[in-house]
Formats: structure tokens, C-alpha cells, sequence
């Protein structure tokens, strides 16, 4: 009699999640048991194995069928774009995490005063914070998870799983101690304060729809009319929460810090992982939850577009540090891809709209991870050479280095024979197809002031003069050099011949978001 | 069916009563010049919305505000006071120099929360029913409509607890 049902969990179905939390815990089980000498030896084998594992299990998921109703009780969504969302984090996470095994990128010891003896002590001692491979493990597992979500209660669970570590990794650069701790701090309060606007949201569409599953909210659209001030500012609270995570305009400013402060691998993740989640769970509750509703919210949508793509183009030319500029640079790419969020319509527009979204974001994830891998690999005596004139003439002497690194610059621009290219044409081609024609003019000027900024750092490695006293260019570790040739090769590939993605994205995005 | 709203219930009463004192202690945190003070104010604060919790027959609720808010959060604080330096006794410093701006910012967020709900709601009424927030319903819910979340969460706790040892730790040795 006093029992309760045991809830109906599509186990296959969350398996990547599953797996990857589940590395996750066992990786935390490492650093309880395993010796110290031992613990990365166990680490990264468990960690890449886990995201390999999982990438095959969304494949032989999409191979199985996509389903078509939400799983776990109606708490996540495992449809069309999920699956190629998480195909999509799970290699930039891979890709990612190569580069975080690199030795000296983390700090010997996160309590030690920075400049103090005892840092010096650990770092003599050699020693390594590997917790990181957990916490970045968990990180993964929130980005799964977000864009999947399929109610806002879980949405918000999922964006604080992934948040979290984030914030901790964010502090544990070992140069440049200060900038990163600030960094982190930073980034934790604005992220608990964006938190804070989403939970609001959150509560105030539970208000009104007397649900937060986002289909029913959708229905509560038609049935509810007369509470529109709690539905408008529930839904103008929430659109705060998640223009946040993806960092656009006016809510841009933790980008440009956080992504200098942070250790350049976990910079990475964030500018690629981060931002895909954070768009697959934009577009679930824009297109889904209020998507009836696009005639009131896509016109601040457009202003939002506008002022990211133009904030993100100037602000960038202005920046003379390498990581600052690539964070602009990502910032205008939020701008970019929201002109594909607003091209909203019929069902086929959607569809097209969607997969212009998702190609984009598989190819500016992969081109970003490579650029970040090759600022790693630019150093100077007291770490990375993060200041942009101390890349003057490193095309004089290392040009493959150089010539890499304009290529993926030329990839951001657009430049055709990139992925980028093909990436804003599908954006703007579904845009315009949607009717937002002066928002493309818009992105195209953007994208032009963003190629003089592209083409300036071009001009400096190659047509400048090297320093005497230049920067020096490290011999990448196997996993660094990996992740370069995989991006330049999926920049090439995806720039000469992008039809297999896009067709991938397209029969994904097909399905639309379930509901 | 709405019913009157003249003369209240003994519920509504209650509930009034509590709501006054919750918002008279809340003001009270932020205007005391005692760093203890503040923290048994805000004691006060919780056990007043535990009671409209259970005047709200949401009783499990209650108890969990009371025991997480005001047994751990607020003993936590008290903790911490003990066991720092913060200065104990009139403190004439406590105010921020922004506490203007502060104040203001907090009215106009206020007066936007308060108008939205009163707007949204007017007078939507809800009938009470005893048992909707007894433990066995909310277990029931959390366990099984609301497990991934749950789940979920106990990763989040992991995960913070992790990075609390990593960043606060300081016995860590080097390579055995």
C-alpha cells in the first residue's frame, strides 16, 4: 500500500550522460584511493575512454531511431538536435581535454598564495592538481545535460552542474595567478547572479503556466491569456539567464576576463563546449516554450543580435591580448548564431534555421579549440606570450605555426574554402529566408569589421618584424599537436567539402525539438 | 469559487502575522549595527516563513527550512563569526557606502516582483488541502517525476565538494 511506483528511466537513452557522470565519480574515487604517481596515468585513459565511449553511444542511438517523446519521466528531451548536440560536445570536449593533459597548465597547489614559498615548495615537489579531471568531467556531463533538458527544473540543475566546476577550474592557472583567481571570482558571482534571474524566470512562468515542463508552458500560451505581465517578465528573466551563459550583449562583460584569466585548455572548453550547450538550451526554451510567442520576443532578439555582433566586432579591434581578442572574437560569433535564433517560422524554416545553428557550432567550436591549442604554444619566459605585438613576425620564424594559426583566424572571418564560410552562409541563408534581411546586412558589415581584426593579427605574424627577444615556440605534446591537426583538418574538410555535416545537421535538425 | 475576502479566516490571520514578522526581521538583518544580531534576526526571519510554509499546509517544507535554514545556514554563519575575526559588538563600519544605491535597487526590484505577482494573480485562490505537502507526497514526487533532478543535484554537491578541497586545501604533498 505505502509504495511508491519506481519512475520509468530510458536508461540507453541517457547513457552518454550516464557514462560520463559516471567517469566522473570513479575519477573522484581515484583521487580518494590511487597514489599520487599513479592518479593521471589512471586519468586520462578513464577520462578519453569515457567521452569515446559516450560518442559512440549517441552514434548507436541515432543509428537505433531517434525517439520521439522525452525520456526520464519527461525531464530530458534525447531527440534529433540533442543527438547532434552531443556528438558535437562530446568531440570538443575530447579534443579539449587533449589539450588539458599538457603538464603545465594547471597550478602545483590552488591554496598557496601566489609568489609565496610554499608555491614554489610544490612546484618543486611537482605537484599537480588532478582533480581537474573530474571537475572537468562533471562540467561535460552539465553541457549533456543542458541542452537536453526538457523543463526548467532540470534546465536550472543542469546549467549550475556545469557551471560550477567551471568557475573552479577557471581560478587554477598556474601563471598569471592573480588574473585567474580574479577571473574566477568574477565569473562565479555574475554566474550565481545570472542564476539568480533564471531561477526567477523559472518561478514566475511556473506562476504562470502552472508547470515548468517547456511543452506545457508552450500550451499555456494559448490557454492563459490576461496574465501577460508574468509571462513577459518570466520569460524576459530566463532570456537574461541564458544570454548570459552564451555571452551576449549586454551581458558580455565576464567574457573578455574570464577567457584571459582562465588556464587556456579550460578557456577552450568553455569557448566550444560551453557555448553549444548554452544555445541547444536558448533555442529549447525560445523555440519551444514560448516559440508561439516569437512576435513579442524577436524583435529584442534582433537588438540583442545587433549589439553582440557590433560590441563583439569593435571591442575586439581595440584588444591587445591574444585571449582578450579571441574572446570578443567569440562573442561576436553569439551574435552570429542568434541571427539564425531569431529566422524563426514554419516548420521548414525551423528545420533550416536549426541545422544553419548546429553546422555553425560544430565548425567555430572545432576552429576555436584549435586557436586556443596554438596560443598555448606561443610562450615567453613567465608563460604564455599573451601580448598581441609579442606575435610580431612569427611568421618570419615558425611559419607552419603562423600559417595554422591565420588559417583558423581566416576560419572566424568567414574566408571561403574554411568551415567558417559555409558556417555564417547557412546562418544568413536561413536568416534571410526567415525575413530578417537587414539583420544579415547588419551581420555581414559585422563580419567584415571582424575581418580587419582577423587580418591585423595576420599582418603582424607575417609582414612585421620578429623581436629580438621573441617569444619562443614550444614542441607541442602529442595530445596538443593532435588537437591542432584535427582542428585544421576539419577546418579544411568541413571548408572544401561541408555536405556530409550539413546533412547530418539537417536530418537532425528534421526532427525538430520534441515536445 | 472565490470566497469572501472579508472577514478573513484564522488562516489568513495567521498567515498576515507571520508575513509581518518575516519582512520586520529581514529588515531588521540589514539595518542592525551587530554582525550577531543580524544572524539571530535572520533566525527569526526563517522560522517566520517556515511557519507560513505550514500555515501554507506545506509541512515537510516547514521542517526542511527550519532544520536546513535555520539549524545549519544560520549556525554556520554563527560559526563563522566565532571562529574569524569579524568584529563582535557595535560594529560603526557594518554600512557599505553604497547602501543608497543598494536600497534603491532592492525597492525597484521589489516593486517589480510584487506588481508582477499581484498582476498575474489578482484574486486567484487556492484551495488549501491538508496532505498535498506531507512528506509522503513530496517523497513520492521527488522519487519519481523529479528524479533526474535529484540526481543530478548529488553530482553538483560532489562537484563543490571536490573543488572546496582543492582550492582551500594546504597539506598537499608532493609525488610519493
Amino acid at each position: 500500500m505505502n509504495t511508491i511506483t519506481a519512475p520509468a528511466i530510458e536508461y540507453l537513452q541517457l547513457a552518454p550522460l550516464l557514462i560520463v557522470f559516471g567517469a566522473g565519480i570513479l575519477g573522484v574515487l581515484v583521487e580518494a584511493f590511487a597514489p599520487r604517481y599513479l592518479r593521471r596515468a589512471m586519468h586520462i585513459p578513464l577520462t578519453l575512454l569515457s567521452l569515446a565511449g559516450a560518442f559512440a553511444l549517441v552514434i548507436v542511438q541515432t543509428i537505433k531511431g531517434v525517439p520521439t517523446k522525452p525520456s526520464a519521466m519527461g525531464a530530458v528531451a534525447v531527440d534529433g538536435p540533442t543527438l547532434f548536440i552531443w556528438g558535437t560536445i562530446l568531440v570538443l570536449a575530447f579534443i579539449s581535454l587533449l589539450l588539458l593533459n599538457d603538464e603545465d597548465h594547471f597550478v602545483p597547489a590552488a591554496s598557496a598564495v601566489p609568489g609565496s614559498a610554499e608555491e614554489e615548495r610544490a612546484l618543486i615537489e611537482g605537484n599537480v592538481h588532478t582533480e581537474v579531471y573530474p571537475l572537468a568531467l562533471f562540467a561535460i556531463g552539465g553541457m549533456l545535460l543542458f541542452p537536453a533538458s526538457n523543463d526548467l527544473l532540470i534546465m536550472f540543475v543542469a546549467l549550475e552542474v556545469m557551471s560550477l566546476p567551471l568557475y573552479l577550474l577557471c581560478g587554477l592557472a598556474r601563471r598569471r595567478r592573480l588574473l585567474s583567481q580574479e577571473s574566477a571570482m568574477k565569473y562565479f558571482l555574475l554566474g550565481a547572479f545570472s542564476s539568480a534571474f533564471f531561477l526567477y524566470g523559472t518561478a514566475l512562468l511556473y506562476g504562470y503556466a502552472g508547470s515548468v515542463d517547456l511543452a506545457k508552458i508552450s500550451t499555456a500560451l494559448s490557454a492563459n491569456v490576461g496574465q501577460d505581465a508574468l509571462l513577459f517578465t518570466g520569460a524576459a528573466l530566463l532570456g537574461v539567464g541564458l544570454l548570459f551563459k552564451i555571452g551576449a550583449a549586454p551581458f558580455q562583460a565576464w567574457k573578455p576576463d574570464v577567457y584571459q584569466g582562465a588556464p587556456t585548455p579550460v578557456t577552450a572548453l568553455m569557448a566550444s563546449g560551453t557555448l553549444v550547450a548554452a544555445f541547444g538550451a536558448l533555442l529549447r526554451v525560445f523555440w519551444v516554450a514560448i516559440g508561439e510567442l516569437d512576435w513579442d520576443w524577436s524583435p529584442i532578439m534582433w537588438g540583442v543580435a545587433i549589439l553582440t555582433m557590433v560590441v563583439g566586432a569593435i571591442l575586439a579591434i581595440t584588444q591587445t591580448d591574444i585571449k582578450r581578442m579571441l574572446a570578443y572574437s567569440s562573442i561576436a560569433h553569439a551574435g552570429f548564431l542568434l541571427v539564425g535564433v531569431v529566422a524563426i517560422g514554419d516548420a521548414k524554416q525551423n528545420a533550416t534555421a536549426l541545422a544553419a545553428i548546429l553546422f555553425y557550432l560544430a565548425v567555430y567550436g572545432i576552429a576555436s579549440i584549435g586557436a586556443f591549442a596554438i596560443v598555448t604554444m606561443v610562450r615567453d619566459a613567465g608563460g604564455e606570450a599573451w601580448h598581441l605585438s609579442r606575435w610580431a613576425g612569427l611568421g618570419k620564424r615558425s611559419p607552419k605555426l603562423a600559417g595554422l594559426f591565420a588559417f583558423f583566424l581566416l576560419a572566424f572571418a568567414g574566408i571561403p574554402l574554411t568551415s567558417g564560410f559555409f558556417g555564417k552562409y547557412a546562418v544568413f541563408q536561413a536568416a534571410v529566408a526567415g525575413g530578417a534581411v537587414q539583420l544579415v546586412v547588419v551581420g555581414v558589415v559585422a563580419s567584415a569589421v571582424a575581418a580587419f581584426f582577423y587580418v591585423r593579427v595576420i599582418v603582424l605574424m607575417f609582414f612585421n618584424d620578429p623581436a629580438p627577444d621573441g617569444p619562443t615556440v614550444v614542441l607541442p605534446s602529442w595530445g596538443t599537436a593532435s588537437v591542432v591537426g584535427f582542428a585544421a583538418l576539419a577546418t579544411v574538410v568541413l571548408g572544401v567539402f561541408p555536405q556530409p555535416v550539413l546533412d547530418l545537421a539537417q536530418s537532425a535538425a528534421g526532427s525538430l525539438f520534441v515536445r | 469559487m472565490t470566497p469572501a475576502l472579508w472577514p478573513p479566516t484564522a488562516q489568513e490571520i495567521v498567515f498576515l502575522l507571520l508575513s509581518v514578522v518575516a519582512v520586520g526581521s529581514a529588515l531588521l538583518v540589514v539595518t542592525t549595527r551587530q554582525l550577531v544580531h543580524a544572524a539571530l534576526w535572520l533566525v527569526a526571519c526563517f522560522g517566520a516563513l517556515a511557519g507560513c510554509y505550514l500555515v501554507l499546509t506545506a509541512e515537510f517544507v516547514a521542517w526542511v527550512q527550519v532544520l536546513i535554514y535555520v539549524g545549519a545556514v544560520v549556525v554556520l554563519m554563527l560559526f563563522g563569526i566565532m571562529l574569524t575575526r569579524a568584529p563582535i559588538g557595535r560594529t560603526a563600519d557594518l554600512d557599505s557606502g553604497n547602501r543608497v544605491v543598494a536600497a534603491l535597487v532592492a525597492l525597484a526590484t521589489a516593486a517589480v516582483l510584487v506588481t508582477v505577482v499581484i498582476d498575474g494573480f489578482r484574486s486567484a485562490y487556492t484551495p488549501l488541502d491538508p496532505g498535498t505537502g506531507s512528506a509522503k507526497s513530496l517523497g513520492g514526487s521527488i522519487f519519481r517525476t523529479w528524479v533526474l533532478p535529484f540526481e543530478a543535484l548529488s553530482i553538483l554537491l560532489l562537484a563543490a565538494l571536490i573543488g572546496a578541497i582543492v582550492i582551500s586545501r594546504t597539506d598537499i604533498k608532493g609525488r610519493e
